[in-house]
């Protein structure tokens, strides 16, 4: 079977290309191994940005640029992608599953009438694999189309160390201004961090596992017994008002590398795993032994946490004493 | 602030229509919600068809990202007179229950698009039953949760937008409603927590993000009330869904824990192994 093009969608953060952009690498090599991916860099003046990416892993890319492209903008970026993804019969799209990933996969995919498949985490011969229901589940998705978008969850992929031959072929590519019906108008930084959470080196974090919110207690006094301790949440805890947002953690919350991190009643959705990759040791206590964080976690409890908790004080105030 | 824009815009409409009675705004939103299982830890894979199991006795709710939408629905309802809140839901006929329940929450319309397909179904399908639905109504706005709790695929609001060529957000945490401008400033949630901040003219696409409200509990008189509403019913298949591009191989149970170790005996044991685990790690001080 010939491999089919793929290409890359590059996306930048900052100024700078961000990490998810490399990850798809692997996910591509995977995809077609003896095809090198062409990286598209769509923004107001990426020749730089694209000569980079061809430095660092050999394959071509091609800048796509104009001051209308400077911020993300869905409408936009999805008629300067089509010029050139538009001339191909056959060929993978690859996003990062990221606030652009996600917002633009759909609409390229309906341009170019492909197949979408977003949220994917592996991959092998040509079938992908996704999590379904908070991760209990996998679900194999074969594409029947010759034209495939997909997106890649951040961190599903490493991204390599690259040392090319060679820099591969750089382009720019000057995007014709179109009148659209959506406007960026800028971007404010996050107004909910917590400087506590990202010190600390014991984060005890509450899902929506625990039940109910005077549950807390209980996280509350286990994280006491720690010197240097903090509390964590997930996302659902904190749109339930148990906890501020300022506790939240994952893709949309902070990212933290604690030296131990205690999971309770969380269930393990991407968006929460991608922000505890860093963590040294992870403890999970959940009572679905199904639950996607004992795919992460180091150590697994298959507890109902009301019972075990308490348990578990009762043994550490003797110990800690 | 956006208590007094609406007074702004009803009194320069008084004004300029000179008329002394407020006009209430003609404006149309269409929520999308999706039924999902109540709980997914009692879920199994079917042996025969590789997919999800439903077992008879499985409760069914609303998906927790569309009562966000649907909230949000109901407060520019709140906030501009005149407006009306149509949810839909496509789905086989136990769906009708969660479309009962928006109007319960305050929906003024429902819309049933029946579909007892069984096996896997693309976003693609579901979403081109939708567009091809509104293109028969004006929606002035279409809200839907960012994201299934079940199949978790992000598309359905984006593939609408899409195929009915309207300009999109997704992950919004704030809307302000411009009627002058036709317009709606909005701000999605990105990475980090961060706010992009946007301004997209009406008709538009709206997905959005859990935390953007608190939603409301049905109360008893709109439950009373809704029991009288017939829903709007259609079949699917008369709204001629695309083909779908791409078909499932089924579902898998994941590899449990590639790197953990599941710590076992009685929950005091457990506790006890635990500590002794934290202490050979000098995480106990």
């Amino acid at each position: 079977m010939k491999d089919p093009r793929v290409y890359i969608i590059a996306e930048q953060r900052k100024g700078c290309i961000a990490q998810e952009t490399y990850e798809l690498l692997a996910f591509a090599r995977l995809m077609a191994k003896d095809k090198k991916p062409v990286f598209l860099v769509p923004g107001k003046n990426t020749g730089e940005l694209a000569r980079e990416i061809s430095q660092k892993t050999g394959c071509d890319a091609v800048a796509l640029t104009g001051s209308h492209l400077e911020r993300y903008n869905l409408l936009s970026y999805a008629h300067a992608l089509m010029e050139i993804l538009d001339k191909e019969v056959e060929a993978w799209v690859c996003l990062p599953h990221t606030s652009m990933g996600y917002d633009l996969a759909p609409r390229l995919a309906v341009l170019l009438k492909a197949a979408c498949i977003t949220g994917v985490d592996s991959v092998g011969d040509g079938v992908l694999s996704r999590p379904v229901y908070s991760g209990r589940f996998r679900e194999e998705i074969l594409p029947k189309t010759p034209r495939v978008v997909v997106t890649v969850l951040p961190g599903a992929f490493r991204a390599g160390e690259e040392k090319p031959d060679a820099a591969g072929r750089v382009s720019v590519v000057k995007s014709a201004f179109r009148e659209v019906p959506l406007q960026t108008l800028g971007t404010a930084e996050a107004v909910h961090t917590d400087s506590k959470i990202k010190d600390a080196e014991v984060i005890v974090s509450a899902g929506r596992g625990i039940g109910r919110k005077e549950n807390l207690s209980l996280i509350k006094r286990l994280a006491n017994l720690f010197p240097r301790s903090a509390i964590g949440a997930s996302r659902s805890v904190c749109d339930l008002g148990w906890l501020e947002y300022k506790h939240q953690i994952g893709t949309t919350g902070q990212t933290v590398s604690p030296r131990l991190y205690i999971a309770c009643g969380i269930s393990g959705a991407f968006q929460h795993v991608a922000g505890i990759r860093g963590a040294q040791t992870i403890v999970a206590i959940n009572r679905d032994p199904h639950a996607a964080i004992f795919q992460v976690a180091h150590y697994c409890i298959v507890e109902d946490l009301e019972t075990f908790i308490p348990m578990l004080l009762d043994e550490l105030s003797v110990k800690v004493r | 602030m956006r208590g007094k824009l609406i007074v702004d815009t009803v009194l320069r409409q008084l004004i300029g229509r000179s008329c002394l009675i407020t006009e209430p705004v003609e404006m149309n939103i269409l929520v999308c919600i999706k039924q999902v299982p109540d709980s997914f830890e009692t879920l199994q894979i079917n042996e025969r068809t590789g997919l999800v199991g439903l077992p008879l006795n499985t409760a069914f709710r609303m998906n927790r990202f569309d009562e966000f939408a649907l909230e949000e629905a109901l407060l520019m309802k709140e906030r501009l007179s005149g407006a009306l809140v149509h949810a839909l839901s496509v789905g086989p006929e136990r769906v009708s229950d969660t479309v009962q329940r928006a109007l319960g929450m305050g929906a003024d319309h429902g819309i049933h698009i029946l579909d007892s397909s069984e096996g896997y179904i693309s976003p693609l399908i579901v979403a081109s039953v939708i567009a091809a639905f509104a293109r028969t109504r004006r929606y002035d706005i279409i809200l839907t949760g960012a994201m299934a709790e079940d199949t978790m695929a992000c598309q359905t609001g984006q593939l609408v937008a899409a195929l009915l060529d309207l300009p999109c957000a997704t992950s919004v945490m704030k809307e302000e409603i411009d009627l002058d401008r036709e317009q709606i400033v909005v701000e999605r949630e990105i990475e980090g927590g961060s706010r992009e901040r946007m301004q997209i003219k009406m008709p538009a696409v709206l997905t959005v993000q859990p935390g953007i409200n608190h939603p409301r509990y049905p109360s008893f008189s709109k439950v009373m009330r809704a029991r009288s509403y017939a829903q709007e019913r259609i079949r699917a298949q008369n709204l001629t869904p695309e083909e779908p591009r791409e078909s499932s191989l089924g579902m898998q149970i994941p590899e449990p824990a590639s790197q953990g170790v599941f710590i076992e005996g009685s929950p005091r044991e457990k506790a006890l192994e635990l500590i002794t685990i934290l202490h050979e790690k000098s995480l106990l001080s």
